[in-house]
């Protein structure tokens, strides 16, 4: 029997890359493609930062369907754990298993390490991702680490550069296949050196007007180009304004969107103030977004107040 | 790689530096990396080897900046086209001399301070080791004290305890299962504490230069009682300083924040510092558990309507708001600076305190901050 082929990744050019960026509808610049390009040549991970919305998730979830393989995500929050993030045992279950053996004499047998086989884990992301078989990897999705602890920063290190688990009870899992990382921030806080340092960095920035029509052209089935342009110019717009939270480009599609559902035609200033909770999140920015000049804003001349 | 690429070599090792001295994080592992990556890209394009060399040596936004400058300086600007054509490989890469990159060298420190930061900031480098008073009463009772008020908020949710003030149910009647399911022994339990997030905003403007040392001991102490708390610093600018809060010797953080907080002795924005964190530290999910210190005499530049609505803003975002004004004696002051006066009424706890001393009488006397 022949060795399997080692799996080769499909973005052996830049352009590749682009290719397959393309080919899911998502417009990728090229610092986005040859980053990606790397982090498969060099096995490190890829650390996106950016606003809210930008589309640092979906890089993921593109590379998952790209690559025909699971998205195994992994959102962080304050005080998310090693037994939600790696592995637990299923408690329940280790009980019942254990009170049939007290009524069976012939499951006795070797119950200790019966009740700590695989079957009575609960894989949790990371083990999920370790263990997955290949042949081509999984797309590991580590969502907004900023907000988990920085204690749990540490010990991803410890993941990230080994790629290996130890379930004591049952010994360690090393990858298969190395899984590829993605890990987002938006920026609320600077993370650890040391992570940062096992990362390929980008900063993922609000698109350019260009770019941000490609997208809403791309990703909004039935979008026209001259309503793409109009939404494109109050969206860099209102990004100039100093709004609590500024809106992302996933603001941008879900705007487009309700747009064409509504039928609207021209926009003028009502249907902006009426659709504003699409955009905007924060009751001050809407409050705010009244008072400026609106007929400016969709004529894309710059409004500052 | 082949001979041919011999001065890509030296090119990329220089620029390497220029960028470490620049301040980059160009460690060892970097630099391999770099290499790993320029063996799989067409490096003789210029935005490939420019994007394969900033991915691995920047770690943050600022950095790309600055990665971009040492770049330009080093290889001339980029031709308006963005395709990125071939001039590396022809004139510079393998013209083999370094004398472009090397003659560049001693316009470093001006290229990576004047641009950073102000020209007349860079002037103004504040001497904290001088300001830092090791004679000076500890403050780690007050601070102690003060965390513990902030930290004993009840929680929603119970945990066992041997004497707390409510009956347990379930727990009970599955202790008695031993004694034949009889009540003989009741398990209690008691609420749990919350978790509590500091995040604490320092005035460090020229009116506030003559309480420095107390300063520094209430962020010093307050990071080592809560360790996952946040320390910010602002006059104009606001900067955050919770990493060198955690150095190891009081001398080593001194001199980095006076590295890096180009700002101390300035003006002071507190309305623009403000809008920041509502913008960012706040914005994280833990907002409702934060409590707000802002340190601050309340003499400010800015207008005070921006202070008013930005408190406005903070307040929907954090648990509680506590201000401790240095400017006035524990018993007798009046509250005269117009932008203390605006944010009055959005402050839950008002400390007028000027030293340890005074913020623990203060503190003493406080219900628990909630």
């Amino acid at each position: 029997m022949t060795e399997p082929r080692p799996w080769q990744h499909p973005f052996v050019r830049v352009e590749d890359a682009a290719a397959i960026f393309a080919a899911h509808h998502y417009v990728a610049d090229r610092p986005l493609c040859l980053t990606t390009k790397l982090a498969f040549d060099l096995g490190k991970p890829i650390l996106l930062e950016g606003e809210a919305g930008v589309g640092k998730t979906e890089v993921a979830k593109v590379l998952a369907s790209a690559l025909d393989t699971p998205l195994i995500r992994l959102q962080c929050y304050e005080g998310l754990d090693a037994s939600s993030a790696l592995y637990e045992w299923n408690y329940a279950r280790q009980i019942l298993h254990i009170r049939l053996a007290e009524a069976d004499a012939t499951r006795r047998v070797e119950l200790d390490t019966a009740i700590f086989g695989p079957e009575f884990l609960f894989e949790r992301p990371l083990l999920q991702a370790i263990r997955h078989p290949g042949p081509r990897p999984a797309v590991l999705l580590i969502d907004e680490i900023d907000r988990a602890d920085e204690e749990f920063e540490a010990f991803l290190l410890e993941i990230l550069s080994d790629y290996q688990i130890t379930v004591p009870e049952l010994g360690t899992f090393r990858a298969v296949q190395r899984p590829c990382v993605i890990l987002t921030s938006n920026r609320t806080r600077e993370l650890n050196d040391a992570l940062k340092r096992r990362c390929l960095y980008l900063w993922i920035d609000y698109p350019t007007p260009d770019k941000e029509r490609e997208i809403l052209l791309q990703r909004v089935p039935g979008m026209d180009n001259q309503l793409a342009a109009a939404v494109t110019r109050v969206m860099q717009g209102l990004r100039a304004v100093d709004f609590y939270k500024r809106p992302g480009v996933a603001e941008a599609l879900d705007w487009a969107r309700a747009l064409m559902g509504l039928e609207i035609g021209p926009l003028v200033p009502d249907v902006l103030l009426e659709t504003a909770g699409v955009v905007l999140k924060y009751r001050d920015d809407i409050t705010r977004l009244s008072t400026l000049d609106l007929d400016a804003l969709l004529q894309g001349r710059v409004v500052e107040v | 790689m082949s001979a041919v690429a011999e001065p890509l070599i030296a090119h990329t090792l220089a620029l390497c530096r220029a960028a470490r001295a620049a301040g980059l994080p160009v460690s060892q592992a970097r630099t391999i990396d770099v290499f790993r990556a320029l063996a799989v890209i067409d490096w003789a394009n210029r935005d490939d080897y420019r994007l394969a060399l900033r991915t691995n040596l920047v770690a943050s936004r600022a950095d790309e900046v600055l990665f971009e400058r040492v770049f330009a300086q080093h290889f001339g600007q980029a031709p308006a086209t963005d395709g990125g054509d071939h001039i590396l490989a022809h004139s510079e890469l393998l013209r083999g001399n370094l004398d472009a990159g090397r003659s560049n060298e001693g316009h470093r420190d001006m290229l990576t301070e004047t641009d950073t930061f102000g020209a007349e900031e860079v002037a103004r480098r504040a001497q904290l080791a001088a300001r830092w008073d090791a004679d000076a009463p500890p403050l780690e009772q007050v601070i102690r004290e003060l965390a513990r008020r902030l930290a004993t908020r009840p929680s929603r949710r119970n945990q066992p305890a041997r004497h707390g003030p409510r009956i347990d149910l379930r727990r009970s009647v599955r202790r008695s299962v031993r004694h034949g399911l009889d009540l003989v022994e009741l398990a209690r339990v008691q609420r749990k504490t919350r978790k509590t997030r500091l995040v604490l905003l320092c005035d460090v403007s020229g009116s506030m230069d003559a309480f420095n040392p107390f300063l520094l001991q209430l962020m010093f102490g307050l990071q080592q009682a809560l360790k996952n708390s946040r320390s910010l610093v602002f006059s104009t600018q606001l900067s955050e300083i919770t990493a060198y809060l955690r150095r190891r010797s009081i001398a080593e953080t001194l001199q980095e924040i006076s590295e890096k907080v180009r700002h101390w002795s300035g003006g002071t924005d507190i309305g623009a510092a403000l809008a920041q964190l509502n913008r960012g530290v706040l914005r994280e999910g833990a907002a409702r558990a934060t409590v707000l210190i802002v340190v601050s005499d309340g003499y400010d530049n800015g207008a005070t309507a921006r202070i008013t609505q930005e408190l406005a803003m903070a307040k929907r975002q954090i648990r509680s708001l506590v201000w401790i004004n240095p400017m006035y004696g524990a018993s007798t002051f009046t509250v005269r600076a117009a932008g203390m006066r605006a944010a009055l009424p959005y402050v839950d706890h008002f400390l007028p305190a000027f030293n340890g001393q005074a913020l623990h009488v203060l503190v003493k006397g406080l219900a628990a901050i909630g």
